[in-house]
């Protein structure tokens, strides 16, 4: 098998509260897996496990064959440099300029003239469609834009894995589109093996080759988009449909009212 | 009973997970000094923030508290009828004690407090991940460069402030008390050496040490939002404040025997 993340058996609690209960995944190469479920059901926890900001209770996450775990300190500097992430708040550097935010890894980590950075820059912003706003500073963009100056950063060092935490959510439906297609872009031009999270079905089945559903600290299911549609599991079906009603929520929703019924 | 010895363990215990925590991450900082990259760039922002924007500050404050010493060393002499020995008195005092630990406290308020406040802003909106993720080592990126200005920076703030400290002596103990000019000058080195100004400026570089490793360390592990935010800075001028006071009695302690 040629898979080039591989969580096993990953387990997370934070004093007693379990986040994540054994949580098995693999992605192969070149592959895009989209990963949903309920907010705050981990998915961004096991996002930060698998970069290695978290450390887990229990299991591993193996990385090209290294395990992220067990690696040294500038091992796992060399892994990520290979990896590029988008945070859900897109965690820009504040001090700097749009333009020193994307050329940062690029400065630090290659031996690029600043001749090449700007290029490689210019290339990454118009990649994301913000050529030209080099200068602003983050405080001056709107989140959208945010999100993909972050992308823009993730994608200048090349790497060959692309993390996305929420890069649509609180975006109105037309950015959403253009977001799910820079990931698209993004997949064919760089070939890059990616897990999205993402709760907007319509972007998660545009850029999906597989889906898994996260529930209660647990991965429902893993499988390609057709299948996953048609997963008989009331937990799924009940996601895929967007209904209060149904055994995906702990406590039971408030009462269904019709229009005419809440304005009498 | 027994929940106030389950209290007092546990604070123990905190205390010392706390210290052990600072202890393995001021290592980190300062073995990563020597790391490659070297960011030059960055350096350069930090000596102005510690050095060049603190000058005012240093000024004021150096002037301040030797003539408000020189007066009280006037009015105490002049009991005794030993008015001259108030210019000695005054530079011992200055040199040794008042100029590095006045610039210590002062700079720990505003430079700390600032690493502090800045590290902690990063650390609660995931800039500080975002570096780990961009494969750049915290400890290095942020801590180097704040550490390196303190370094270089407080002994130099120290000398300023012994500069400013004399002539504000001289204000009093001259143009006020009427001292000639020229016993001043002669008084004023008369009870220090060389050694003296090398206890200052060590002084001053441990002083160095303590507020940026202790600032960083608490922006560094920041935890909580904004009320964390706001924690950070006061806890950590009040903890370097004490570790100033508390390594100027023992470094003076050792280095006058
Ligand atoms: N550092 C942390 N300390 C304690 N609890 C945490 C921490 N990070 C996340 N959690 C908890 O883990 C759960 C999952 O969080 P998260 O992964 O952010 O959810 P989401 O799936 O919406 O991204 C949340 O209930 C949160 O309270
Ligand atoms: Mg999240």
């Amino acid at each position: 098998m040629s898979s080039v993340i591989e969580v096993a058996n990953v387990s997370k609690a934070f004093g007693p509260k379990v986040v994540l209960k054994n949580v098995n995944i693999e992605v192969e190469q070149g592959e895009s897996l989209v990963i949903m479920g309920g907010s705050g059901t981990g998915k961004t926890v096991l996002l930060r496990i698998i970069m290695g900001l978290l450390a887990p209770d229990s299991g591993q996450i193996t990385i090209d064959g290294k395990v992220i775990q067990e690696i040294s300190i500038p091992e796992l500097f060399e892994v990520r440099k290979q990896i590029g992430m988008c945070f859900q708040m897109a965690a820009l550097f504040d001090s700097m300029s749009v333009f020193e935010n994307v050329a940062f890894a690029l400065k630090r980590h290659t031996k690029m003239t600043q001749k090449e950075i700007a290029v490689r820059v210019d290339e990454c912003l118009a990649m994301v469609g913000l050529r030209g706003s080099d200068k602003l500073k983050p405080s001056e963009l709107s989140g959208g834009m945010k999100r993909r100056v972050g992308f823009a950063r993730a994608i200048a060092l090349k790497p060959k894995i692309l993390l996305f935490d929420e890069p649509t959510t609180g975006l109105d439906p037309v950015m959403t589109d253009v977001i799910g297609r820079i990931i698209l872009d993004l997949k064919h031009e760089l070939g890059v093996t990616s897990i999205t999270i993402t709760h907007d079905l319509k972007s998660a089945f545009m850029i999906a080759d597989r889906v898994a559903l996260i529930f209660q600290g647990e991965c429902l299911a893993i499988e390609k988009p057709e299948a996953f549609k048609v997963n008989p599991n009331p937990v799924i079906q009940q996601f895929l449909r967007g209904d209060a009603e149904g055994p995906f929520l702990q406590d039971p929703p408030p009462p269904k009212r019709t229009r005419q019924e809440a304005n009498l | 009973m027994l929940k106030l010895f389950n209290q007092v363990g546990g604070s123990l215990m905190e205390f010392f997970s706390q210290a052990g925590d600072f202890t393995v991450i001021s290592t980190r900082a300062i073995r990563a000094i020597l790391k490659r990259p070297f960011d030059f760039e960055n350096l350069m922002r930090q000596f102005v923030a510690v050095g060049v924007n603190s000058i005012p500050v240093v000024l004021l404050t150096g002037v301040a508290v030797s003539m408000v010493f020189a007066v009280q060393l006037a009015f105490g002499f002049k009991q005794f009828q030993a008015q001259g020995l108030a210019s000695s008195v005054e530079g011992l005092a200055v040199v040794r004690e008042l100029a590095p630990v006045i610039t210590g406290l002062m700079m720990s308020g505003r430079i700390g407090s600032a690493m502090a406040a800045e590290l902690g802003t990063m650390q609660v909106t995931e800039q500080i991940d975002a570096l780990e993720c961009l494969a750049t080592d915290p400890i290095h990126y942020l801590f180097v460069p704040r550490l390196l200005a303190a370094l270089v920076m407080l002994p130099l703030l120290t000398g300023l402030a012994i500069y400013v400290g004399y002539w504000g002596g001289y204000l009093i103990l001259v143009n006020v008390e009427g001292q000639s000019a020229y016993t001043f000058a002669s008084e004023f080195y008369k009870l220090i050496g060389t050694r003296d100004l090398r206890i200052a400026l060590t002084k001053a570089m441990v002083f160095g040490l303590i507020i940026a490793l202790v600032g960083c360390w608490r922006g560094y592990r920041t935890r909580g939002g904004a009320e964390g935010v706001g924690n950070a800075p006061t806890s950590s001028v009040v903890t370097s404040s004490l570790w100033i006071l508390v390594t100027d009695f023992f470094l003076t302690k050792l280095m006058l025997v």
